[in-house]
């Protein structure tokens, strides 16, 4: 047995680390510069004047994110693209560079545009404002920016054109003037001169060693480090923990409570089987089954929480709470504020393994040993619980697993309609937050969650069934 | 006895099908809200059907579909106008005058269908309502019934294409049928990756311009990616043949397709399906395309399951053995005779599978995540009530909607279930 689990759980490190791919895939597409964000979520620093010291400040908090490294330990790209271009720090500079070395495939003439065009800005910033020339350093400020995101021939053209004119606006400026002409020509002569667009066509694979982002992400995500939430930068590990409480402890009780109803009503409905009252229960459990979540909730907040009709629930949030309160009071609160939520998590399972025992129960019944106790005179009860019951229970069992997931992805809808702090509604706020680490984090656990379910769909349907043994093979 | 029954799988499927009361009348229902899905733009529009202005003859809502293919312009007296208020000479309006987009300042916040309601005459009632900034929710329940069976329809089309396509080979081939010789194995994958390179890297930036031009320029991007793509497979196995003169790269390495199927379908259900689509939908702009294709490509691995199963039990069947025997290649036996024979419980899951995805759409709707604002869809309009008794019938019809179409949809399930479970037979 012990052999079983441990071969199940060396089976799962493979999926994990698929999963962990796929995250980090999607994490790393993000749109958007995470380190843009975490700096004007950070007011002080967002706010320094001084275009070198906001530099200083981007590079520093790129370092402290681990973003200066490579993505994963190698990189597919072509020959244009040079190893080291995750170097420069900005993320929307790096995009275009990206572009103009797909456009124009020489990247020290890019690279030598793109620092004259950097040192232009450090010297059009140190330039004294006066009343002449600050309309001009405006919009010379505002064309600089727009070359570093732009790739197009035309609009790098009209940003250069309208620099020139802004420039002969006052005398202060002629200082600055030759930073710009050096920067013009790198771009005609330089990149556009001296294109190499061949070497886009040349596959190029660069190998990056274990100092990259992934290994970095994925080492620290083991030994439980999950980075900083951009929303309030609290340690991302802080919030879920706080979260998968709620997200467990409700979806445990749901799945019992499932368990728990589902079960006998099953084993009642099949042994009275195309009965009345079979059929009425099937029809409800089966409309039940149907029924959307998000508007049972919404109904029941409707007409039996907080509303204008019954108020017998509380509609929102799990209830106030203070630490001298006793445990029973701490219970009741909770339970009393979690009855909805408890009702939407359990219906839509429990509609399922209805259905499925039910099944399993007629199939039961219908084998030749039931006819056997029957004919042997034991009474009804008895064959349907001691006999039938103990053999339908093995496929109900394993459906373990399938509730589990079901139960999770309810979660998102239902901890966001009645405001229960779980990971469900941490996720969708981290979602219109921009807050990557989180919901990549929070996907990661949800994926371990329901791989823990299969596992123990799968001991348990060891330790139910003798007949099955995992050592073979 | 006028006609002879007939006696192949599918008259019988049929005619089980059809005795099922229950099914064959969701069947009959999902064919009307079909129609309903289809004709939505001639039930709710704010745009007449035909329309006479200014001594002209319009026919409004066919030349907006000239207009929105590139194919027709409109003409200055329509190009701004207010299909609402404007007099038109004589026109004939859509059963409900309201598009999804119309707001009704006079009737918003939530306007009862049953209570008074400031609207010219009974011609402009909303028979149920308004939300609460004055959109008609019977113009967006019509459209939103397009909205559910696109969704349904097509990310289901993209599960079945993955699912009986992966499924059939792991089930048919199992883990020890498919060899290859190294040199197609190396070969294979040295001009995947240029494939790969050529088609989609190098294109990259061409790829992802032509989606912001037009759909149109895309897809034919698109296409000639693959077509780079395929043509680079296709020399790769041209070089394997050549290739193979040397006996190392002769000998054969066993393939285990069964078992490289079964890991992909376990990793993608251990990814609860709601919330992986929610962080790739957090990467990307809003859109129904979008949807439609995730949705696709996670739900095929119950279709890839069951037909697994049964191609499992048709391997070994004699006609497959005939086939063999005939001489005819593998693919040809799996393609032409193995899946036709082990598609119809697919169908099961298809059923089952479109309910799914339409609560799957939903839910996202519901909570606001993944469908662009101006799309008006069921889980939409039902995320507006808030709790409020007076907003009850924003609630109310929505939810029945959805309720209904996934009801029906699971009917329809049960229904194929019983008709082509064999000890069911009659």
């Amino acid at each position: 047995m012990l052999k079983y689990i441990v071969k199940r759980i060396a089976i799962f490190i493979p999926t994990l680390f698929v999963i962990s791919l796929v995250t980090f895939y999607l994490s790393v597409n993000v749109p958007g510069d995470p380190v843009e964000q975490m700096l004007n979520s950070n007011s002080e620093m967002g706010s320094s004047a001084n275009a070198q010291a906001s530099e200083k400040a981007y590079i520093d908090k790129r370092e402290q994110l681990g973003l200066n490294l490579p993505i994963f330990y190698f990189s597919l790209t072509n020959r244009a693209v040079p190893q080291n271009l995750h170097e420069i720090p900005k993320k929307f500079h790096r995009q275009n560079l990206e572009r103009l070395i797909d456009k124009y495939g020489n990247w020290t003439e890019i690279q030598t545009y793109y620092n004259s065009l950097k040192e232009f800005e450090f010297k059009v910033a140190k330039v004294q404002k006066d009343s002449t020339n600050a309309d001009a350093l405006i919009n010379i400020k505002e064309k600089l920016q727009k070359l570093y995101i732009n790739y197009d021939d035309n609009a790098i053209k009209s940003s250069f054109a309208s620099i020139t004119t802004n420039l002969n606006v006052s005398a202060s400026l002629s200082e600055v003037k030759t930073y710009f002409q050096t920067v013009e020509g790198n771009y005609e002569k330089g990149v556009k001169g001296k294109a190499t667009v061949y070497k886009k066509y040349i596959p190029a694979v660069h190998w990056y060693g274990t100092q990259n982002q992934y290994h970095q992400w994925i080492t620290k995500f083991m030994v439980g480090d999950f980075g900083i939430s951009y929303q309030d930068q609290r340690p991302v590990k802080k919030v879920i923990w706080e979260a998968v409480r709620w997200t467990v402890m409700l979806s445990i009780v749901s799945i019992i409570l499932t368990y728990l109803i589902a079960i006998p009503l099953g084993i009642k409905a099949a042994a009275k089987k195309d009965s009345t009252s079979d059929k009425v229960m099937s029809t409800t459990l089966f409309m039940l089954y149907s029924l959307p979540v998000f508007w049972v909730a919404t109904l029941l907040i409707m007409f039996l929480g907080g509303g204008d009709f019954l108020s017998w629930f509380p509609a929102y949030g799990v209830g106030e709470i203070s630490d001298s309160d006793s445990f029973l009071t701490v219970f009741w609160t909770r339970f009393y504020h979690l009855i909805l939520p408890m009702v939407c998590f359990t219906y839509g399972g429990l509609a399922f393994l209805y259905r499925q025992m039910r099944g399993a129960m007629i199939n039961t019944l219908s084998q030749d040993y039931i006819r056997t106790a029957r004919a042997k005179g034991l009474d009804e009860k008895n064959v349907l619980w001691k006999h039938a019951f103990k053999n339908s229970l093995l496929p109900i069992i394993t459906l373990f697993a399938n509730v589990f997931p079901l139960v999770i992805s309810g979660a998102i809808i239902i901890e966001n309609k009645f405001s229960i702090p779980g990971m469900g509604k941490t996720a969708i706020e981290a979602i219109s937050a921009r807050n990557y680490p989180m919901i990549y984090t929070i996907v990661m656990f949800s994926a371990i969650l329901t791989m823990v379910g299969y596992l123990v769909a799968d001991i348990l349907y060891a330790v139910v069934d003798p007949r099955i043994s995992y050592n073979k093979k | 006895m006028a006609e002879e029954i007939k006696q192949d799988y599918w008259s019988y499927v049929k005619r089980q099908f059809s005795s099922n009361k229950r099914a064959l009348y969701s069947m009959y229902v999902i064919i009307f809200m079909a129609m309903i899905a289809l004709f939505a733009d001639f039930i709710a529009n704010e745009k007449p059907i035909y329309c006479e202005y200014k001594g002209n003859t319009y026919f409004p809502i066919f030349r907006d579909y000239g207009v929105s293919l590139g194919l027709a312009k409109w003409p200055k007296d329509l190009l701004n106008i207010n299909w609402i208020d404007a007099k038109f000479d004589k026109c004939l309006r859509a059963p409900i005058p309201y598009s999804t987009t119309n707001q009704d300042f006079f009737n918003s916040g939530f306007v009862s269908p049953f209570g008074k309601q400031n609207v010219a005459s009974t011609r402009w009632r909303h028979w149920f309502g308004t939300d609460d900034i004055g959109r008609d929710i019977t113009a967006g329940l019509i459209h939103g019934t397009r909205i559910a069976f696109i969704v349904g329809i097509i990310s289901m089309s993209i599960a079945s294409f993955i699912g009986i396509l992966l499924g059939a080979i792991a089930g048919f081939f199992g883990d020890n049928k498919i060899q290859i010789s190294r040199a197609s194995v190396i070969m294979g994958i040295i001009f995947f990756f240029l494939g790969w390179f050529y088609a989609f890297m190098t294109r990259s930036y061409t790829l992802s311009d032509a989606i912001g031009e037009s759909i149109i320029k895309f897809l034919g991007e698109l296409l000639l990616s693959l077509l780079i793509f395929i043509g680079a497979l296709f020399a790769g196995y041209l070089l394997g043949f050549v290739l193979k003169v040397i006996p190392f790269f002769k000998t054969k390495v066993n393939i285990p397709v069964n078992i490289i199927v079964q890991r992909m379908i376990e990793i993608l259900v251990s990814i609860p399906r709601l919330f992986l689509i929610i962080a790739v939908i957090a990467i990307s702009k809003p859109g129904i395309v979008l949807i439609m294709v995730i949705i696709g490509l996670t739900s095929w691995t119950e279709i890839a399951r069951f037909i697994r199963a049964e191609l499992l039990k048709v391997r070994s069947l004699e006609y497959i053995e005939a086939s063999e025997a005939l001489g005819y290649s593998r693919w040809r036996i799996l393609f032409k005779h193995a899946i036709p024979n082990a598609i119809a419980p697919v169908l099961i899951t298809v059923a089952f599978g479109i309910a799914a995805a339409i609560l799957i759409e939903s839910s996202l709707s519901f909570l606001g995540i993944g469908v662009p604002a101006e799309v008006v869809t069921w889980g939409k309009i039902l995320a507006k009530a808030q709790g409020s008794k007076s907003q009850m019938w924003v609630a109310i019809f929505p939810g029945i909607a959805i309720f209904l179409t996934v009801t029906l949809f699971n009917l329809i399930g049960e229904g194929l279930t019983d008709a082509l479970d064999p000890r069911q037979k009659k």
